[in-house]
């Protein structure tokens, strides 16, 4: 009788550990996903924020803790000597750009996903996938094509000019920030299509009918019903579009100019031709803190925002 | 959408845990069914130029060993650099004498025995002991392929005087505001340089103060550029548009450009030509063999691969008996005699910014660039 008792014990204390602390349950759970989050994610950004603080020295890298990179990409707020005002403003244009972006591409993706919530009753699935046919092609592509409409000689400019309206093609299509902002609406319009879309689809269709009764026209019963039911999934895509652009560096090098130049730009040349890595790791750290913070504040003020609403 | 429908339920907890299991179950089997990328290969892997992947460049290496090589593609040395430096396995790697030596300082490259070249007799004595070529005493890059950097401009959009009063100015000069197109690199200082009177070594290693004297003409050209190309096609497209009048460019535009009848000049500037030189290089990052990879080496250099770089690319080949057997027109063309060395010695050759220098130059061009955006 008391040879078996240890193995009964021993897989129930397992078992009781399990059943007794759900965390480990979680963890037990999780722990594929974790793996690939630890080795994928946080290990690379670790990295980065090691290199932030160490210095090139040609081909080698000196691993002595220092600011100097810091202060060489944030002096200029506090005026340290040398420190240059480029990385900052460049920063702040970034997000303006990125700004734009994502006001652009909400304005243009709400009324999609309204139509696609509210007026399409059939082939539903037809829609989205007619909505994700432009991913099919890479990224490359897009952006050529859009220089094939916007260029010199291309699609707007030669009709126009077969038109007559004008004699000479226009020049200010292309390599600007203007059509940085365009590239980039286009080619986020998906990610910002869908959340807004699943938000509408799930307002109760019954709420409507109510304001209806109770006398709200359409427009009051969208700007009492849907637009507060949607506001969710209008922040998700807002915060989908707005924190990859900031970073983008391939849009504005292939259709930006010499005025559109992003702060990705510069981080890219900085572990490439510069060959300056931990200055390029310090400047992606501090535009990532700077697109958190720039975040934090939007929800902050939605969130004050919906309070008083209520 | 399923997925998304998923999604939702299981938001709202209402997934059974069999469900769940059964869509992770259905997830795994579907990663690990995925194919990996297997592919046992023999063959020396290649990191060259776009363009200069083809058999053409290496006559007699396929025949010999089965197959070309594998290649890979990289748009600027120090992209390839970066690459390589992470762990990016390859034999052969294509640099040109100002970029050769952050390979060598690298611990990349290994020297190459010119005595397993059957062609390195007949290759242009002045390149088998250019510096680049040889350092340290050995030859860690052996030549292959030279050519200019040069102006290239639309004969029938610039003003006819230009013609005869060749220049960079051309490239800084407002009065074709938006319609020049750089190259997006140092270059230009460097050009910029030869521009307020700087000889042509010190543009290689100007001081702080000769820097900030080219500031105004850099700042200038980045408001009048309509864009710094980093592909030669960008600004050959412009070209025969109309769009881009003139541009940095290598001879293969001029050649490219010529066929397809557009009237552009390959510009010989008075304040000077640049010329290039580039080579190959063994590395010692890759799992080839050595003696393919000195077969590759000697297949570049052969008179056959050099005739068809002088007629295909208006490219100059380091093999002299190229030049005697490619064909006299495209030679007459390119404006190349039969004995290059007079050309080669004519010509600003390219001097690497190594370290510290290569810092403030790559520093001070990414300044002017984000002053002229912001």
């Amino acid at each position: 009788m008391t040879s078996p008792a240890p193995i009964v014990r021993q897989d129930s204390r397992i078992q009781r550990f399990f059943l007794r602390h759900e965390w480990a349950r979680g963890y037990a759970l999780l722990s594929p996903t974790l793996a690939v989050m630890v080795l994928a994610m946080c290990l690379p950004v670790f990295m980065l924020a090691a290199h932030s603080f160490w210095t090139q020295n040609y081909l080698t890298i000196d691993e002595t803790f220092t600011l100097a990179n810091y202060e060489q990409a944030l002096g200029w707020l506090w005026g340290a000597e040398g420190a240059k005002p480029i990385y900052i403003r460049l920063l702040w244009k970034s997000m303006q750009i990125s700004f734009g972006v994502t006001v652009t591409t909400l304005i243009l993706a709400y009324p999609f996903a309204y139509f696609l919530a509210f007026k399409v009753r059939r082939n539903k699935n037809l829609w989205i996938i007619l909505i994700s046919v432009p991913f099919l092609t890479s990224y490359l592509l897009r952006v050529f094509t859009w220089k094939i409409i916007l260029g010199f000689n291309g699609v707007i400019n030669s009709g126009l000019m077969s038109l007559g309206i004008i004699s000479e093609p226009l020049e200010f299509l292309l390599y600007n920030p203007t059509a940085v902002l365009i590239v980039l609406a286009h080619a986020w319009a998906a990610f910002a299509i869908l959340p807004i879309y699943v938000s509408l689809e799930k307002i109760d269709r019954s709420l409507l009918e109510a304001a209806t009764d109770l006398g709200d026209g359409p427009f009051r019963r969208f700007w009492r019903i849907t637009w507060p039911l949607s506001v969710p999934g209008v922040i998700a895509s807002g915060l989908l579009v707005f924190i990859p652009t900031v970073g983008d560096y391939v849009t504005p090098k292939l259709v930006g100019g010499t005025e559109g130049i992003m702060i990705g730009n510069i981080i890219q040349s900085q572990f490439g031709k510069a060959n300056n890595w931990p200055l390029g790791s310090a400047l992606s750290i501090v535009m990532a803190i700077a697109i958190t913070i720039v975040v934090l504040i939007f929800l902050y003020v939605m969130s004050l925002g919906r309070v008083r609403a209520k | 959408m399923n997925c998304i429908k998923f999604v939702d339920r299981m938001a709202q907890g209402r997934v059974a845990r069999r469900d769940m299991i059964r869509a992770a179950a259905a997830f795994g089997v579907g990663v690990t069914a995925m194919p990996v990328h297997v592919r046992a290969s023999d063959q020396i892997t290649v990191f060259e130029w776009s363009g200069y992947d083809i058999p053409e460049l290496m006559p007699g290496y396929a025949e010999k060993h089965g197959s070309p090589p594998d290649f890979a593609i990289f748009a600027s040395e120090e992209e390839a650099f970066q690459k390589i430096r992470t762990g990016f396995k390859c034999d052969v790697m294509h640099p040109c004498t100002y970029s050769v030596y952050q390979f060598k300082d690298g611990g990349m490259t290994v020297p190459v025995d010119t005595s397993k070249l059957s062609n390195w007799p007949n290759v242009i004595p002045a390149l088998q002991t250019a510096e680049g070529v040889v350092i340290e005493g050995a030859v860690h890059m052996v030549p292959t392929d030279w050519g200019n950097s040069s102006v290239i401009y639309r004969t029938d959009m610039v003003d006819p005087a230009f013609q005869h009063d060749e220049s960079w100015g051309i490239l800084f000069d407002e009065t074709y505001a938006g319609k020049i197109a750089p190259s997006d690199g140092e270059s230009n200082i460097e050009i910029a340089g030869l521009l307020i009177g700087l000889d042509r070594n010190q543009i290689f290693r100007m001081t702080d103060e000769q820097l900030e004297q080219v500031r105004p003409l850099l700042e200038k050209q980045a408001k009048i550029a309509r864009f710094y190309w980093s592909d030669p096609s960008e600004f050959g497209q412009a070209m025969a548009a109309g769009e881009v009048v003139a541009a940095y460019a290598w001879n293969e535009a001029v050649k490219s450009l010529t066929e397809q009848g557009i009237p552009v000049k390959y510009a010989n500037p008075k304040e000077g030509i640049f010329t290039w030189l580039c080579g190959l290089s063994a590395l010692n990052t890759g799992e080839g063999d050595s003696a393919m990879v000195h077969d590759f080496i000697d297949a570049w250099i052969s008179p056959e691969a050099g005739k068809f770089l002088i007629e295909e690319y208006g490219y100059g080949h380091s093999n002299k008996v190229a030049f005697e057997i490619a064909s006299p027109e495209s030679l007459a063309a390119l404006g190349f005699s039969t004995d290059p060395s007079e050309m080669l010695a004519d010509g600003i050759l390219f001097q690497p910014l190594v370290g510290e220098l290569n810092d403030k130059y790559v520093n001070f061009f990414n300044d002017i660039k984000a002053n002229a955006a912001i």
